[in-house]
């Protein structure tokens, strides 16, 4: 059923629309790129399978206890290798996140191995029918949880002093400051964002993929769909993400199943070569 | 209010401020005038925090502000409109008016300080839900100075207030802020339409790479005969003026 592979698409493309997101928030508030995104969201797994598998933990508290973890690695990673290198060129920056994925990935290695392990899910694995439609309910938990989390962000960041704030910094660094917004801390609360967003990510797609050490190369799928929707575009970032995956599973459907890998970036370079700044982007405008 | 003494501020090596001194009184309206890179805008970032200065005392109300944060120095009471407006684009009005509040916490206070902005800039009433990158020169301006007053500062810094604004407009600026001077808020103006700031303010000072060439009273800096030929563009009465003379 078309519909059904439709539906298993924007699941996938849920992820990597929270691996997008990630990067976008990061991006828009301090012009970095963070290539380590996907690590941390590795790390956040390989936490939360630590908790339940050796140290015994409830499933649910696992996942929680590996959520604040992955909110300390954001903020752990920004104040141990971001801010001292606060007055770098981006392109240093872009290097030492780049070095950071490295040391993540093979420390996991290291740690747990380079096996693949099963990992729980919160969701019942059921299939719910309607009409001629099968639907799991792993992937509307999925689809579900991404679609809760981005409204919860969406809210935060419309309607709460401190996200008004730091979309504030995101326009003008400098006019925030003279607002009396203190700018660091509002760097440190955007990886703190972008870590928890990456660790729930990698909480919804373990049990799908199973858990490894190769996780984190979903980072990759995530620029893809950052790009395709727009660089620097938080909507952007979750439409590209949702076309993306919905294209990947698509395509299969109709051609060879070797394809999946090779259709979403054909289109991506399609969209790029006609509309440069992605599907919802815009020129990046500066005013005097 | 407002004491700067024998300040130095460097740009990496390049020395912007060189021993800058200038004090500002409680409800004056100051004003600093040069040429472009004379260090009138540096002067005003060394005062908010921007950049620390690496010389010099800086005190406001009778302590010292310098070295210390943006953040605290706007606590204090000091509120900077920045050149070129710096507004937040993708912000609305209303949000950029929030942001200017964001170190205070009483939400009634806030309000009130609101109402005050739309009473003295009605245009922006109407405009609170549109984006700030959608306004008009004048109303970015406007919406500078509101958000710049929602801090409720004791000492307002202003960066060029006039700058690319329409003759209209700058008067309508200029009665605003002789309004804000007359509602007990101290000013320290910057700016390059000397004629008009010498007309505001009481007391001049006259910045010259990086120094201050020269400071007095505004009615008698508008008859020094240097102030009048570089930076009102009169010649000497009784002359025929031309390019090519001298």
């Amino acid at each position: 059923m078309l519909l059904q592979v439709i539906v298993s698409g924007i699941a996938t493309g849920c992820i990597y629309s929270l691996m997008a997101l990630g990067l976008t928030l990061i991006y828009k508030s301090t012009e970095h790129v963070n290539f380590a995104q996907g690590e941390m969201a590795m790390i956040s797994g390989f936490l939360a399978f630590t908790f339940f598998q050796f140290l015994r933990f409830p499933v649910a508290l696992s996942l929680i206890l590996s959520l604040l973890c992955s909110v300390l690695l954001g903020l752990l990673m920004e104040r141990l290798l971001i801010r001292p290198a606060i007055t770098a060129p981006h392109f240093n920056i872009f290097i030492i996140t780049l070095g950071a994925s490295i040391v993540m990935q093979s420390f996991a290695g290291l740690v747990w191995s380079y096996d693949q392990f099963p990992f729980p899910t919160l969701f019942p694995n059921k299939n719910i029918i309607l009409g001629v439609v099968r639907l799991n309910t792993v992937t509307l938990g999925i689809i579900g949880t991404t679609g809760l989390l981005m409204l919860t962000l969406f809210l935060f960041f419309k309607y709460t002093k401190i996200g008004t704030a730091m979309r504030a910094v995101s326009q003008s660094q400098n006019a925030a400051l003279l607002m009396g917004i203190n700018v660091k801390r509002s760097f440190a609360l955007t990886w703190a964002i972008s870590g928890l967003v990456s660790g729930i990510a990698a909480l919804l797609i373990a049990p799908v993929i199973f858990l490894s050490t190769r996780m984190g190369l979903v980072v990759i799928n995530g620029f893809a769909a950052a790009i395709l929707g727009g660089w620097g575009s938080i909507p952007g970032a979750v439409l590209g993400g949702i076309a993306l995956g919905v294209l990947e599973n698509v395509a299969p459907y109709y051609f060879p199943s070797q394809i999946r890998n090779i259709i979403p970036f054909a289109v991506l370079v399609g969209v790029l070569v006609i509309k440069p700044t992605g599907i919802i982007g815009e020129e990046r405008r500066r005013r005097v | 209010m407002l004491e700067v003494e024998k300040v130095d501020t460097y740009y990496g090596k390049v020395q912007a401020l060189k021993g800058v001194s200038l004090k500002v009184e409680e409800k004056d309206i100051v004003t600093l005038l040069g040429a472009n890179g004379a260090g009138k805008t540096t002067t005003l970032r060394t005062i908010s925090g921007l950049i620390p200065p690496a010389k010099g005392v800086i005190r406001f109300l009778g302590e010292r502000i310098d070295n210390k944060s943006p953040e605290k120095i706007v606590r204090r009471g000091i509120s900077h409109v920045p050149e070129g407006r710096d507004l937040f684009p993708d912000l609305t009005v209303d949000e950029n008016l929030a942001m200017g509040a964001y170190t205070r916490k009483n939400r009634h206070e806030v309000q009130d300080s609101i109402a005050r902005v739309f009473n003295s800039f009605s245009i922006l009433k109407i405009r609170r839900k549109q984006h700030a990158g959608t306004l008009s020169g004048g109303e970015q301006q406007m919406l500078a100075i509101g958000r710049a007053l929602m801090s409720n500062p004791r000492l307002i810094l202003l960066d060029e207030p006039s700058l690319g604004l329409a003759p209209l407009l700058v008067n309508e600026i200029f009665k605003i802020i002789r309004e804000i001077n007359q509602e007990g808020t101290t000013i320290l103006l910057v700016e390059q339409n000397a004629n008009m700031a010498l007309q505001v303010a009481r007391y001049g000072y006259v910045l010259e790479t990086g120094k201050v060439a020269l400071q007095d009273q505004t009615e008698r800096l508008l008859e020094d005969q240097h102030v009048r030929e570089t930076y009102l563009g009169l010649k000497r009465e009784g002359r025929k003026s031309s390019c090519f003379s001298r």
